[in-house]
């Protein structure tokens, strides 16, 4: 039950700086389910995920959303298209109220009053956020914090989800819950993009698998089975062992 | 040379003091509006040296240094906790403070003539006659400039390759990893502050002399402008870049002298334009390093090929996993 | 002394106004423009221009002076701000101080006297000595400060723009992700800052009956002192700012005189610069948080007492 690629990355090549980040990327990931992207520390994982919400200009490369080419559109233009990214960070309006953090993720939407019913069932969906609706969004707990960064990207309606490390720093118990929601965001219809260092657990809720090592996509396919495997393993410790000792070339992997 | 073309460059190496002052505090990623407080202090403290009969020019000018020194340590102090936009202003308004100052600052004592000398507050300070009661021509002041201006350049060129150098350079581009490499911010600042104090009081103390008479209003903001704008213009990289922002000003000056009424008008928009062209100037870090290595590998062809020109590979780049 | 105090506080009140325009917009650009007391001098010396050519009235001035100086400060943001958006803001202060001197010496090529009557809007409409000696400027400026506090408030706290300018001023790469166009919102704010200016410039102008060339340092830097008085970024602290810097002001030129005055107030900014860069908005929020912190340890302290008993 596979449908066509709603997001299609090709040849990407982006970077901070002088340095490439990406060297070549591709991929693709469908509407409706989630699709996770792992790799180790420095790999470019968020540099990827910047680039496709357009906070990064790319410097080669295609991004086709939904059939049509977005590479080097602003982000803000791709969020009023369906296109938003929870970064890494969290990023929210510390200042601001929980209430007020909601009402500015549906900035980009036209005015109206689905914009409170949009509030309102956010409310319903995450009980805790709205036991707090006037308090300062840097005043909640760390896994508030993820609840509410995800709530405002949904406050825009997007019909497509980029999450960088949405559990980072998070206890075992709220990352779940966390994951948990993330597949209950993709069983309503959203494509979902999510990145993880901690491969095991998001595993388990992707239809699809993409592994990124030192800038390039070295796996795709099913998330779980002998070859996604052993791609994760390669990509994690193959890197982390290179540089601790050199590895006589004829032991290299085959 | 005729007298006309002797003050353009007197002038000039007078101007190049302040760009120069306004320079070190850039490298160290400081900028301000008010190193004219500096050029104001050495004027007053060397003039009043000289006036007094108290010292000969060259002491004069050293306490005059001495004192723009102090001031800038001063202004350091007060700014040493502030970054970027908060120690403009404070130098704008410090440097405001000091023109007012010098309005109020009335200090007329008996000179050695019998008649009062000293600073009459806006009236201002007059009589800094020393150099030419003694005689010294316009060729002979120009090269006390320019040579003052030399010798000068030459010390921050020097400085500029010590350790405080590059670590006030390094403060400049990346304060942060500036101080995970151990350098103090703190001090290396407090210290740019002070040189460049001591840089706009010298050419403050020759200006008083070359003009024999100053007054607060010199030191407005409008010079200002004029010394951070040859710093700008003449580029971060090296030390004589500020000489090259100099020129430019001044060629336009000449060289437009039907703009004359409008230069304020036309040097305004230049250096808003010039930023954007090129935010660092004309001599910023890349080009001098560009043309640092051009003069080495010509350097290095004129013996002929030496061992330096074929350096093998390090053996890093062999083992670099791909 | 009523007169004196009202006086004092129409003072502040048109700082307030100043060093409102700095704070919003270095909120959301994290930048300070220095050419704004220049570009409201702009206004004000068009205005005074075509009044003296005969071509508007006293009571046209102030709409003249408000879209003058608007204009004055999309020349600045298009020269000085949008191409330094990625760089150091040093950058685009240090471009903004060269159009400072450019847009002042335009209008002092314009009008080359040392200064100029500005008109006021109650040439003998009011009765000298009414009301104590309380003059109608100063009624004017309070009353217009007010009002333009509480539009602002308003605006700010309770439309879809003023959501997006707190979301930009908060967090500019949050508000980016959350779709909503910064550099949009960043202009919009720059004209805004623009238009108070003008108001500002118009008040300071028909309270001192005058406009010399210096009104654009003076603008400048008394914004900028009240701004960092009261914190910059925060607009309740530019108010506060405002208000005390101009009853300082009002103080010390009776006490000492107007040179002296001026000493006073650079001597002000750089004590607060040295001693609290946060300014009032920095001190406040310190204490808010001592506060906060005092109430959690006691409120542990009740926790702990109550866990002793039960046990």
């Amino acid at each position: 039950m596979t449908g066509a690629p709603i997001l299609a990355v090709e040849g990407l090549v982006a970077g901070r700086g002088r340095a490439d980040v990406l060297r070549s990327v591709s991929l693709s990931a469908e509407a409706g389910a989630v699709t996770c992207l792992i790799g180790p520390n420095g790999a470019g994982k968020t540099t990827l995920m910047m680039a496709i919400a357009g906070l990064i200009r790319p410097r080669r490369g295609r991004i086709r959303f939904d059939g049509r080419e977005i590479a080097g559109r602003p982000a803000h233009r791709l969020v009023a298209e369906g296109l938003a990214l929870v970064p890494q960070d969290r990023l929210l309006f510390a200042g601001l109220t929980v209430r007020e953090n909601l009402a500015a993720g549906a900035l980009s939407r036209d005015a109206g009053p689905a914009i409170e019913t949009d509030i309102a069932r956010m409310g319903q969906r995450f009980p805790r956020l709205a036991e707090r609706a006037g308090q300062r969004a840097g005043s909640l707990s760390g896994g508030e914090q993820q609840m509410l960064a995800i709530a405002r990207a949904l406050m825009a309606r997007p019909r497509f989800l980029l999450l960088d490390e949405p559990s980072l720093g998070l206890a075992p118990l709220v990352a779940r819950e966390v994951l948990d929601l993330i597949a209950g965001i993709a069983g309503e219809g959203i494509g979902v993009l999510v990145v993880e260092q901690n491969a095991a657990r998001v595993r388990s809720i992707a239809r699809r698998m993409h592994v990124i090592d030192r800038g390039r996509i070295v796996h795709s396919g099913a998330p779980d089975g002998a070859a996604a495997d052993a791609a994760v393993d390669r990509a994690f410790f193959g890197a982390a062992v290179a540089p601790a000792g050199p590895a006589p070339a004829g032991e290299a992997a085959p | 040379m005729d007298d006309f073309h002797l003050a353009i460059l007197a002038n000039a190496g007078l101007l190049s003091f302040l760009g120069l002052s306004c320079w070190i505090l850039l490298v160290a990623g400081m900028v301000s509006f008010g190193q004219q407080a500096f050029f104001a202090i050495g004027a007053y403290v060397a003039a009043f040296g000289t006036v007094t009969g108290a010292l000969p020019l060259p002491l004069a000018l050293a306490a005059g240094l001495g004192a723009g020194a102090a001031a800038g340590t001063l202004l350091g102090l007060i700014t040493r906790r502030l970054g970027g936009f908060r120690f403009a202003v404070a130098s704008l308004a410090f440097a405001e403070a000091v023109r007012l100052g010098l309005d109020l600052l009335v200090l007329r004592v008996p000179g050695p003539g019998g008649g009062p000398v000293g600073p009459g507050g806006t009236d201002g300070f007059g009589g800094i006659r020393l150099l030419y009661e003694s005689g010294t021509t316009a060729g002979g002041f120009v090269a006390l400039i320019w040579g003052t201006l030399a010798a000068v350049l030459v010390l921050l060129t020097v400085a500029e390759r010590t350790g405080p150098g590059r670590g006030l350079r390094m403060i400049g581009e990346d304060p942060v990893l500036a101080e995970a490499l151990g350098r103090d911010p703190g001090r290396l600042r407090l210290a740019a502050a002070a040189a460049a104090g001591a840089v706009a009081a010298l050419g403050g103390g020759l200006f008083a002399h070359y003009t024999t008479y100053v007054e607060p209003s010199n030191f407005g903001l409008m010079i200002g402008i004029h010394g951070l704008a040859y710093a700008l213009i003449g580029g971060l990289g090296t030390a004589v870049a500020p000489l090259l922002g100099v020129g430019f000003d001044i060629g336009l000056l000449e060289g437009a002298r039907a703009f004359q009424s409008y230069r304020m008008v036309v040097f305004g928009g230049a250096v808003a334009v010039f930023l954007i062209w090129r935010p660092r100037g004309i001599l910023d870090e890349a080009l001098v390093a560009r043309l640092a290595l051009l003069f080495r590998r010509l350097a290095d062809r004129a013996p002929g090929p030496g061992p330096a020109g074929a350096r093998p590979t390090s053996p890093q780049d062999a083992k670099e996993p791909t | 002394m009523i007169a004196a105090a009202v006086a004092g506080l129409a003072l502040g009140a048109s700082y307030a106004l100043l060093a409102t325009g700095f704070t919003v917009v270095f909120g959301v650009l994290r930048r300070i423009d220095l050419a704004y007391g220049a570009s409201i001098m702009l206004g004000l010396y068009a205005a005074i221009w075509l009044h003296r050519e005969g071509m508007a009235g006293a009571p046209a001035l102030a709409p003249v002076v408000i879209a003058v100086t608007v204009l004055a400060a999309a020349y600045v943001e298009r020269l000085c701000f949008a191409p330094h958006a990625d760089r150091p803001p040093v950058t685009a202060m240090a471009a903004s101080f060269a159009i400072w001197m450019q847009l002042q010496e335009i209008a002092v090529l314009a009008l080359p006297l040392h200064t100029y009557p500005f008109p006021s809007p109650f040439a003998g409409a009011w009765p000298a000595g009414a009301l104590g000696g309380i003059r109608p400027e100063h009624v004017l400026a309070l009353v217009a400060a007010a009002a333009i506090g509480l539009g602002l408030a308003r605006l700010l706290g309770h439309t879809r723009f003023g959501l997006a300018v707190r979301a930009t001023t908060e967090n500019r790469a949050a508000a980016a992700c959350a779709g909503i166009d910064t550099r949009r919102v960043a202009i919009a704010v720059f004209g805004l800052a623009a238009a108070i200016g003008g108001v500002a410039g118009y008040l300071i102008a028909c309270i001192d009956g005058q406009v010399a060339p210096h009104f654009a340092m003076r603008a400048t830097l008394d914004g900028i002192a009240a701004a960092i008085l009261g914190g910059l970024g925060s607009i309740p602290g530019a108010i506060a700012g405002g208000l005390l810097l101009g009853l300082v002001e009002a103080a010390a030129r009776s006490a000492w005189g107007p040179q002296q005055a001026d000493l006073a107030r650079y001597g002000l900014l750089l004590a607060v610069l040295a001693a609290a860069p946060g300014g009032l908005a920095g001190i406040a929020g310190a204490a808010r948080r001592r506060l906060a912190a005092r109430r959690r340890a006691s409120g542990r302290r009740v926790g702990e007492a109550s866990a002793a008993g039960e046990a």
